[in-house]
């Protein structure tokens, strides 16, 4: 019963918190100017004053491990594309298609980062997800149709981990609700993967018909000149 | 009659071998005459790539920091965000140049780490953050230099002697002179910013980061 009260006592307090704690501590630090105008070190920080509402203090971890995990990505598709610039390989189109999605993991990190501090949150760099580097020693030289597979997974895990976090925003998390939260990751992620991952899978049936032809290397060449052409994200 | 079913045979044989999905195909037979860097300079290369993605990170951090509520301060973020995506730039400048020479046909794996975490995650002020990157500078300047020197007259015995001009040349006139250009402005920033910030501490800063926020 006891417990039962506490616990009240805390919901209490944390609904009393969205109303005018921001005003009352600002009133605090004002009035605290005026009567220990002697004291040198004075607290004049407004803690009810952040940018925090919603249940963005709930969804940090998960928004910080992503943003992680597209700073991990972007070295990934960066080595993969490497590996398709050497004179060995040359495969231009591959290269490219692999930068972009390089070029476009870590231009989205930026942005995430930008989100979670302009709902109030804070970035941290080493809340990184377990899994998300499974092994350090994982191969990124690989031949043409497995690196389109590998690219595949990865943006697939991409778009699973959206679906996550908007699904915690939607009541999925008991009381978690934060519709700009689920409507930004709607918004520049959800629909982008649905494109990148419509592509790269048909790019994988493209190529594993085309290679199981009579010359599959002409048409690998013939399929990478013509990826030179193409856009990934 | 036999021939008609040696046709058939072949035939089959054909049709079953392209059943098969050839996803691997042999190496090109390439002259590699033209291949003359030498590994103690390949290495050093390698490993600037990695100082300059972590520059990178560090920067990333910096641009973190400066854009929560409570720093409030988005025209410091948006100069070390572009600093992040120059500094990763530079990484892949190097990368090209070396797959341009030959290199980065084996061990690519390796070449660069899949997390790093960044040394520093917050700053007491605008000013100090400023004083971080200069010193962030000068310590990639000096690592070039270390390149710079491998390459130019590598001491190991593997490529004892081997002056690698190009690649010197290179070095000192794309990416050292980027360098000695970037932290000349990032002093001038530092001089600016202390010493509006000496009678005018809060003011000073604000001031300096909306004419940031509008000069980007």
């Amino acid at each position: 019963m006891k417990l039962l009260f506490v616990c009240c006592t805390i919901l209490a307090a944390a609904f009393a918190a969205t109303g005018d704690e921001c005003y009352k501590d600002s009133v605090r630090v004002c009035k605290s100017v005026l009567k220990d105008n002697k004291k040198d070190k004075k607290d004049f920080s407004l803690p009810s004053c952040s940018a925090k509402y919603g249940a963005i203090l709930e969804m940090l971890p998960e928004l910080q491990q992503y943003v992680n995990s597209h700073i991990t990505r972007n070295f990934e598709y960066m080595l993969m594309a490497t590996h398709y610039g050497n004179y060995e390989k040359s495969r231009e189109g591959f290269e490219k298609i692999f930068m972009d999605l390089s070029d476009s993991k870590w231009d989205t990190a930026i942005d995430l980062i930008k989100y979670i501090t302009k709902r109030g949150g804070e970035m941290k760099f080493d809340n990184i997800k377990a899994d998300t580097v499974n092994d350090e020693n994982a191969s990124y030289e690989l031949y043409e149709l497995n690196s389109l597979a590998k690219a595949l997974d990865m943006e697939k895990e991409l778009a699973e981990r959206a679906h996550l976090i908007h699904g915690q925003a939607t009541r999925r998390r008991e009381n978690l609700h934060d519709p700009e939260v689920s409507s930004y990751i709607e918004n520049k992620f959800v629909h982008h993967h649905a494109e990148t991952i419509r592509k790269l899978s048909g790019y994988t049936s493209d190529l594993t018909s085309l290679l199981s032809g009579p010359d599959s290397s002409l048409a690998l060449y013939i399929f990478d000149d013509y990826l030179k052409k193409q856009s990934i994200v | 009659m036999k021939v008609i079913i040696s046709v058939i045979v072949i035939l089959a044989f054909v049709a079953t071998s392209s059943a098969n999905l050839q996803c691997e195909h042999a190496k090109p037979n390439i002259p590699t005459e033209w291949i003359d860097m030498v590994k103690p300079c390949v290495k050093k290369m390698r490993a600037q790539i990695q100082t300059e993605l972590e520059a990178s990170i560090q920067y990333l951090a910096m641009g973190a920091h400066f854009s929560r509520d409570k720093i409030n301060r988005p025209g410091f973020a948006k100069f070390f965000f572009q600093a992040a995506s120059e500094e990763r730039q530079h990484a892949l400048k190097l990368i090209s140049y070396l797959l341009m020479r030959g290199e980065l046909t084996s061990n690519v794996s390796k070449l660069i780490k899949k997390t790093i975490v960044p040394p520093i995650v917050s700053w007491t002020s605008g000013v100090d953050a400023l004083k971080d990157a200069l010193r962030l500078e000068a310590k990639v300047t000096k690592d070039i230099r270390g390149v710079i020197e491998e390459c130019e007259d590598p001491k190991e015995e593997e490529g004892n002697g081997y002056n690698d001009y190009h690649l010197v040349d290179h070095l000192t006139g794309e990416f050292l002179e980027e360098q000695y250009k970037g932290q000349r402005e990032l002093a001038g920033k530092i001089s600016n910013l202390e010493k509006m910030m000496d009678e005018h501490k809060a003011l000073g800063e604000f001031m300096f980061d909306k004419k940031l926020l509008d000069e980007l």
